[in-house]
């Protein structure tokens, strides 16, 4: 006699064999991109914000824009500190709503410390190349961050979700082909690339239901 | 002498718990895990969800308890010490019947 729907089907050793290893990678994923979807979304207004501010600032005040060219190093500086603490927050109530325990607190800083290192690499490393001068372009060390950032996102994907991964493509994309083509409209350019690309990933890790 | 042929737990080896039990197993021994985590990453509907996590219940491999969040009602469901062993005992048999160590 059939079982009904709600009951399952009866599966081979090798059925179950392969079952075990689909859900606990499953399993792994939705705990590490808890809360991912609002924290794309936070962080493609951040981007966002930034790029908009850069092109209110060399479009309606180029003369400090000329006198302090490295304005966007902090100021990309002050958008990711709050992003940052805001992604950690946000990350941290959905792993509490999944899952109370050792295995979601040991998920949450995993994450943590690996944004955390990436942010840290984004700040260090245009230091390190002797960016941080006066006489340096600030577009050069937003580039150099913004690449490192974008490394973070498709090194995360590898290991956790595709539309993570190429999110991290994408934002890469939405600063430099602007930033080569599109010459003063490239902030603009990029902010709605990336508010466009945020959406979109949105939809898509909410449609597979990860997080 | 032939062997003894493998006899995998009914309980467990069925889709569905199968699923669930990894999943549960699969945490820490004090971790509990949503309701809704377990349905949203098993693709399952809250009816199928219910009926299955009963019957774990039943065969007491699973404790489920609720709880009040921010005046929000939480279901945490987690596995007990007997669903562990029941687990463990499971893959035991699997790797039996497979051939085949699955670690």
């Amino acid at each position: 006699m059939r079982e009904p729907e709600s009951q399952g089907q009866q599966i081979t050793p090798e059925e179950g064999w392969q079952s075990i290893h689909a859900t606990l990678d499953r399993s792994r994923t939705s705990m590490y991109v808890a809360g991912w979807t609002t924290i794309t979304l936070l962080w493609g207004a951040i981007v966002a914000v930034g790029y908009l501010c850069m092109y209110a600032i060399e479009e309606f005040a180029p003369g400090f824009a000329a006198d302090y060219a490295w304005y966007p190093g902090p100021l990309w500086l002050g958008l990711t500190v709050p992003g940052m603490v805001g992604s950690s927050l946000i990350g941290h109530r959905a792993s509490k709503r999944n899952a109370t325990g050792p295995s979601a607190t040991a998920a949450g800083l995993r994450v943590f410390g690996f944004w955390i290192a990436v942010v840290a690499a984004a700040f260090v490393v245009p230091a390190a190349s002797g960016l941080w001068n006066g006489d340096s372009d600030g577009l050069a060390i937003s580039g150099v961050a913004i690449g490192i950032i974008a490394l973070g996102y498709v090194l995360f994907g590898i290991m956790h979700h595709a539309a993570i991964a190429l999110v991290g493509v994408g934002i890469a994309a939405a600063f430099y082909v602007p930033a080569h083509f599109a010459g003063d409209a490239a902030p603009v350019l990029s902010a709605v690339l990336i508010l466009a690309l945020v959406a979109v990933a949105w939809a898509w890790i909410r449609r597979s239901g990860a997080a | 002498m032939s062997e003894a042929p493998v006899v995998l737990n009914e309980t467990v080896h069925q889709s569905t718990r199968l699923r669930i039990m990894t999943l549960l197993v699969s945490q820490s021994e004090s971790d509990r895990v949503a309701y809704g985590f377990i349905q949203r990453t098993l693709g399952l509907t809250g009816g199928n969800l219910t009926i299955h996590l009963r019957k774990l219940e039943d065969a007491g491999y699973v404790n489920t308890t609720k709880e009040f969040l921010a005046s929000k009602p939480r279901t945490w469901v987690e596995a007990t010490p007997e669903g562990r062993r029941a687990f463990a005992e499971y893959l035991g048999n699997l790797e039996r019947a497979l051939g085949m160590p699955l670690r």
